[in-house]
């Protein structure tokens, strides 16, 4: 071992959270199988099989208690009666939420959830008479142990016993620490405390003996103790002052070598590339049927890494600095080529230049592609939670899932689970009817719900549809006039899309009544907002009656983009390429005002348009006006730009809330000769245009950046210097 | 009162320097007088959890005397607040009987050690040396021993 052990240890909990994860996945998977085919023998070993993993996992990472809770529900799925119990898929879901829950605690080093209301569960489950009708009639009486298990002062639990071993491989001494409480000490819990402080300040505690600290006052306190340091120091520092009147000290293991404690293992190869190099000594006894184990549980190839995503961006930020030295290098030979158009280095550059560039193209689509995961890690979360919604909605619904193997960005993919766990939930509480309404209506009384992910041209497209009664744009449209979102005579004029996208603004929420499961005040518009952050898209499609579609589109990735630059007013600013439309040129003249907007008639439509600059010179300006047309979803938008800089990869690079306080602007990046551009957030201006409302004034609606411009051209400033 | 072997800092053979918090200015006083008895050095006092900290701040000092119940901020919570800034800090709990609770309390959030009130000076001495542990010395030479 080439690192330190604390390093060792926290890479291996890293680990540990991650299959464990995948664990509880598959966890969640068979309980939902069994809940289906209640009784399956084979289900009911795969639930054990993921218990017993997870057990020794979480003992070798030193989570003891979520090991122990593990342990008592491997040991109950043992029992003949217990597997045939009905409520045995319940109880599956419950584990599942309970250890999710412990996870979290320790990931968060945050207290832990009582497994208590589990563990009940549990015991009577071993204790049930088959078929499982009388609960809980005996149970509480012998209410066992076994949570906190009392053993004989020297007799050391299974998991103390394994977390021994591992010390031994890890290269430490494990004590047995026996200290005599000072009998004059009228403080034995601070007693306790402070030799707890002593042996972990020089090592772990392993265990205790009492373990219990409310307990009577003990004479003795006992303490397992792994550590690097010699016996005589573990001495010194147990012997405490005024609360210890004597130490002694046994050594139970001494460090190992590697070798000689892998042999048990075999037989249960998935277990020893978990454990890697962990005891296996209490498992091996245990012959677990291997043969039909999940594939997919922790089955931690030898090919594939798991890297901490940092890494990974840490070269996806190198590569940007890369192509920003790219076109640093391609200004500099068009000059040359200008300057020397005849010498005949100019062909050897242009060479060497195109060859760095399709090396660099394909650098960077490698780098991009280790960044991608499958939407399927997404939607793996998803059957159970349909499940537990529509059963709270006293709903049936199945869920239909495809494209699951559709790469997406994985910090995309993280940022979206919210959003989307949120539009299913709606869609099975509010789109999806009751059984009775939908037999009315001629649906069958299921109700389906088919999630899908797909590819489309440079963006990921991810689709809930529901087969529900979809959005009623009547009520929508009296329900947003209620809350003063628009007018009424607004409401008349709007189109059904127009209409579809008011239930995503904020303060909107159709459901007549609040419900525990989606009604949580919040509504669709954090959606909207978590979307525009990650440069993306949410609409809606309806038909009334049939159903509703909820989609989503993500840019690929979010660290690199190809931008159109342009100038407003002498000062550069970008906005993804893919959200042109097109490039219009017209003239000052060709601009109409309608209520008080300023309007572009384009062919056969009419562009409303928003100009950048400054609202005041709008009348004086004549001449020829570019105007760049934006599609943004459903919606059209032309904007006003003074001169075209040309196309190029910007590599985008966040800014602080203290450079730019305006969500107009979604970052900067640096160009090849080192200006600094501000990249525009598409969304938000649209979002911003939307709300703007005639002024009593009579002037036109222009020039929104004015309002930020000081602060943006100090952005501007502040970024410059450290370019 | 008795003498006591003078315990340095081993690193540079200087005085232990102590901060005294207690709302007691009695009580300070007092414990002022056996840390001198033991060589050390009075480098700030303090009467409440606030001024702790940034007393603490202000002289660095090798042990804290630190009462817990106090006005402003109890002990407890100025013990914590320092561990978290120094985590090297050395705070010894000075406390009445009864306050067990508080005094496990105190250990868990970082403090090293605990005496009762009244402190025998004695118990302080031998407390004094195990927290100081490696980093301090006994002059042997110098005067009466315990």
């Amino acid at each position: 071992m080439s690192h330190s052990s604390d390093e060792r240890n926290a890479e291996l909990r890293e680990f540990f959270f991650e299959t464990a994860q995948e664990l509880l996945q598959s966890l969640n998977d068979e309980a939902l199988k069994l809940e289906n085919r209640p009784g399956d023998k084979e289900t009911v070993r795969s639930i054990r099989r993921v218990a017993h993993t997870l057990k020794g996992d979480a003992a070798a990472c030193g989570f003891r208690e979520l090991s122990e809770t593990a342990h008592e529900f491997e040991d109950a799925l043992a029992l003949e009666s217990a597997a045939a119990n009905q409520s045995l898929a319940e109880i599956a879901f419950k584990a599942a939420d309970v250890f999710t829950a412990m996870l979290a605690a320790y990931r968060g080093k945050t207290k832990l959830p009582s497994t208590a209301g589990f563990l009940k569960m549990v015991d009577e489950l071993t204790h049930a008479p088959k078929g499982g009708k009388s609960k809980g009639a005996k149970s509480k009486a012998k209410k066992k142990s076994s949570s906190t298990p009392m053993l004989a002062k020297t007799g050391w639990s299974e998991y103390e016993r394994l977390a021994m071993q591992r010390a031994a491989t890890d290269g430490l001494f494990v004590y047995h620490v026996i200290t005599q409480v000072d009998p004059n000490c009228a403080m034995p819990i601070a007693a306790r405390q402070l030799v707890l402080n002593a042996a972990s300040s020089i090592g772990e505690v392993l265990g205790v003996r009492p373990e219990d600290k409310s307990s009577a006052p003990t004479k003795q306190l006992e303490v397992l103790l792994a550590s690097q340091q010699a016996q005589e120091a573990v001495s010194v520092k147990c012997r405490i002052p005024t609360v210890i009147s004597s130490v002694h000290i046994e050594i139970v293991l001494t460090p190992q070598q590697q070798a000689g404690n892998v042999s048990a293992a075999e037989g249960n190869d998935e277990e020893a590339a978990l454990l890697r190099d962990d005891a296996q000594i209490t498992e091996a006894a245990e012959a677990e049927t291997q043969s039909s184990a999940p594939r997919n549980i922790g089955a931690a190839s030898d090919n594939i890494l798991r890297v901490d995503a940092e890494r990974i961006d840490s070269v996806l930020n190198l590569v940007g600095e890369l192509i920003i030295g790219k076109s640093m290098l391609q200004q500099a030979q068009n000059e040359f080529a200008r300057r020397y158009p005849k010498d005949a280095l100019r062909g050897r550059l242009s060479d060497a230049m195109a060859f760095q560039s399709r090396v660099l193209n394909d650098l960077q689509r490698s780098v991009m592609k280790i960044r991608m995961v499958p939407v399927e890690q997404l939607f793996r979360r998803f059957p159970r939670m349909v499940r537990d919604v529509a059963k709270q909605c006293g709903k049936e619904v199945t869920l239909v899932m495809s494209g699951q193997d559709t790469d997406l960005d994985k910090s995309l993919l993280d940022a979206i689970t919210e959003p989307l766990t949120h539009l299913v939930r709606n869609s099975v509480s509010h789109g999806i009817e009751n059984a009775e309404e939908r037999t009315r209506a001629g649906k069958p009384a299921h109700g389906k719900i088919h999630l899908k992910a797909y590819h489309q041209g440079n963006q990921v497209v991810i689709e809930a549809t529901d087969d529900g009664r979809g959005v009623n744009a009547e009520k929508v449209k009296a329900r947003a006039v209620e809350k003063g979102l628009i007018t009424s005579e607004q409401a008349e004029r709007l189109s059904d899309a127009e209409i579809n996208a008011l239930i995503f603004r904020p303060g909107f929420s159709t459901a007549d009544q609040i419900t525990e499961v989606s009604g949580r005040g919040v509504g669709l518009d954090v959606v909207q907002s978590v979307l525009q952050r990650l440069k993306g898209t949410v609409e809606i499609e309806s038909r009334p009656g049939q159903g509703a579609t909820f989609r989503l589109k993500l840019p690929l990735t979010l660290a690199i983009i190809k931008a159109l630059l342009f100038r407003v007013e002498q000062r550069l600013y970008a906005i993804p390429l893919n959200t042109v439309a097109e490039i219009a040129r017209a003239h000052e003249s060709d601009l109409h005002v309608v209520d008080y907007f300023e309007v572009l008639q384009l062919r056969d439509q009419v562009l409303p348009l928003l100009r950048l600059g400054r609202a005041s010179s709008s009348t004086e300006r004549t001449g020829k006006i570019f105007v760049l047309v934006i599609a943004m979803g459903e919606r059209k938008l032309g904007l006003i730009v003074d001169a075209l800089e040309g196309e190029e990869e910007l590599v985008i690079k966040a800014l602080g809330n203290h450079t730019v306080s305006t969500d107009l602007v979604g970052g900067a990046s640096i160009l090849g000769d080192g200006r600094v551009v501000l990249i525009l957030n598409l969304a938000a201006l649209v979002e911003r245009f939307a709300k703007m409302r005639p002024t009593e004034t009579g002037s036109t609606i222009s020039g929104i950046l004015l309002s930020h411009s000081d602060r943006m051209q100090l952005a501007v400033q502040k970024a410059e210097v450290r370019a | 009162m008795e003498q006591f072997a003078p315990v340095k800092r081993s690193k540079d053979g200087q005085p232990v320097r102590y901060l005294i918090v207690d709302d007691s200015v009695f009580a300070r006083k007092n414990l002022a007088r056996i840390v001198e008895t033991f060589g050390g050095q009075i480098a700030g006092e303090a009467g409440d959890g606030l001024t702790a900290i940034t007393e603490y701040d202000r002289t660095h000092p090798d042990i804290v005397l630190m009462d817990i119940t106090m006005p402003q901020m109890e002990g407890i919570e100025a013990a914590e607040k320092i561990v978290q800034q120094h985590p090297d800090a050395r705070i010894v709990m000075v406390s009445s009987v009864g306050y067990q609770e508080n005094i496990v309390a105190a250990l868990q959030r970082g403090a090293r050690h605990f005496v009762q009130k009244p402190v025998k000076p004695e118990v302080l001495y031998e407390v004094i040396k195990y927290v100081l542990g490696e980093d301090a010395t006994v002059a042997s030479a110098a005067g009466a021993g315990a």
